[in-house]
């Protein structure tokens, strides 16, 4: 029996395994991944005081820490269920069963599909698949390819791409489905990204930023967005443009890219043949959740959070007695707000486990993840502070309704 | 290729069409399209096509449960060997 677990060792993970360490219990952190880090892996960036954030380096970091304070690593272990019985959780892996009091769960995230015809295709990759594969595999994905689908997540990766030396023929939207819907619409593509365009560094779009503070003129923006694209970094983001369909034999040759208009609808004739080796799909992430569903644990869907969250208080706790979260799993934030999460939720498993005197400790935890949240150089969510609030709510309308069925159930006992 | 002949569900090979056509004409949950369609049920048990399916039913749903998650899911998470699963 171990006094914590953690699934995942990711940022939320790893900082969550030394917090506990810290307090001196014996935790055991488990990831399906050979190596830790999570999503922290592939990040690469420069932040706006020009110091490069090296995901690599920051897990290895974190890793060794907890690796000094005593922590025992499973990677390369899947888990594929979790059960609860008598206050004791059971983690069934491939090899190995464990037993805990207190679990955690720092899936992360996942990412969406996007359909496009052609999507089978062997050449064709989620975006997290091509950052993997350039940024920790250090393999190229191919030598010129199309990004489908324009979000903030696709933008640094088309960027960290073309560091490697892969060249980026197109940042670009897929055709609008019942899939895709606004992520294939011009319109709705700008706004999302406007909340990021102080990172742009063209003129072009920050400018255009500040245009386009108002529904009118966002319009007018769109339709007089260069059918070309405009560059960042180099790469043409193409938002007036849609991958219709991906083509290739037995694997990716090329995609066919059509003009669209500021609703996403194709403009017949316009369709163009361009060729590439690989093509990666950008869907947007979501909320890694399975074991908490398995579990049992209560949901709320809040799409600005990403997804289907299971339910959590400030202090990383679920409904489900020693069962916390923390990381994207809890909605899709980016890695420095995952750690301060899994901060916190190391402290409360601590305070689970007999610790006291640590909810001043845990009170500073919350605020310091209140001011890492504010302080986040990008948001993957424009509304992520509207969406902490809502899953908030419902955890307060979930423990009131328990309090109520608890209260009822006693009176029908004493009758 | 046209839109319409693309598999979304790989496992068991259930084009957009056929969850589109499905899901106007039922106007059903995610749960019931999945049951109708096959799609979700194959052998990677709905982690590639599980957001997808979800999407188009809720583009003719009436309404979305937001309390619980709208496509079950079923331990084991992760493929594990038979003999591992037999004991």
């Amino acid at each position: 029996m171990d006094n914590a677990i953690i699934i995942g060792a990711g940022p939320a993970g790893l900082t969550a395994a030394v917090t506990c360490a810290e307090k001196g219990l014996d935790v055991v952190v488990i990831d399906e991944y050979m190596r830790a880090g999570g999503r922290l892996l592939g990040q690469l960036y420069e932040e706006p005081n020009g110091n490069w954030w090296n995901g690599i380096k920051e897990s290895n970091k974190l890793y060794e820490k907890a690796v000094d304070l005593g922590v025992n690593f499973h990677l390369n272990t899947a888990v594929n269920n979790i059960e609860n019985s008598n206050g004791i959780w059971t983690i069934y892996t491939e090899r190995e069963t464990f037993h805990t009091p207190s679990l955690l769960l720092a899936t992360g995230a996942a990412e969406a599909p996007v359909p496009v015809p052609g999507w089978t295709l062997p050449g064709v990759m989620s975006v997290g698949a091509a950052q993997v594969m350039t940024n920790v595999h250090r393999v190229k994905p191919g030598e010129r390819g199309v990004i489908i689908g324009v979000n903030v997540l696709s933008a640094a990766i088309a960027m960290e791409l073309q560091l490697a030396g892969v060249e980026v023929a197109s940042l670009t939207l897929p055709k609008t489905n019942q899939v895709t819907q606004d992520a294939g619409k011009p319109k709705e593509v700008l706004d999302s990204l406007l909340h990021v365009s102080h990172m742009a560094p063209s003129p072009f779009v920050r400018y255009g930023s500040k245009l386009m503070k108002n529904d009118f003129m966002k319009k007018l923006g769109v339709n007089f967005f260069p059918k070309k694209g405009v560059k960042m970094w180099d790469i043409p983001i193409q938002l007036r443009k849609a991958v219709t369909k991906i083509y290739g034999e037995d694997e990716v040759e090329g995609v066919t890219l059509a003009t669209i208009n500021a609703d996403g609808e194709v403009v017949s004739g316009s369709e163009e043949h361009i060729p590439v080796d690989f093509v990666c799909i950008a869907g947007g992430l979501y909320p890694l959740a399975e074991l908490a569903a398995v579990a049992g644990c209560p949901f709320y869907l809040v799409e600005e959070l990403g997804g289907y969250v299971p339910l959590h208080n400030e202090r990383m706790e679920s409904p489900l007695e020693g069962l916390y979260v923390a990381g994207n799993i809890t909605g899709i934030e980016g890695a420095k707000v995952a750690a301060a999460q899994g901060r916190t939720a190391g402290l409360s498993m601590a305070h689970h486990a007999g610790m006291d005197d640590l909810d001043g400790e845990i009170k500073n935890s919350i605020k310091r993840t209140e001011q890492t949240r504010d302080n986040a150089h990008i948001q993957f969510h424009p509304e992520i502070e509207t969406g902490r609030k809502k899953i908030l709510q419902q955890w307060d309308a979930y423990q009131s309704n328990k309090e109520r069925s608890v209260v009822s159930n006693s009176r029908g006992g004493i009758t | 290729m046209k839109e319409d002949e693309m598999i979304i569900c790989r496992c068991e090979e259930v084009s957009y069409e056929e969850l589109k056509t499905t899901a106007a004409k039922y106007k059903c949950s995610a749960r019931e399209l999945k049951l109708r369609t096959r799609a979700g049920m194959g052998y990677c048990g709905g982690r590639s096509c599980r957001t997808m399916v979800d999407k188009i039913a809720a583009t003719s749903a009436n309404d979305r449960n937001r309390t619980c998650v709208s496509l079950k899911y079923q331990p084991p998470i992760r493929p594990i060997s038979f003999k591992n699963l037999g004991g």
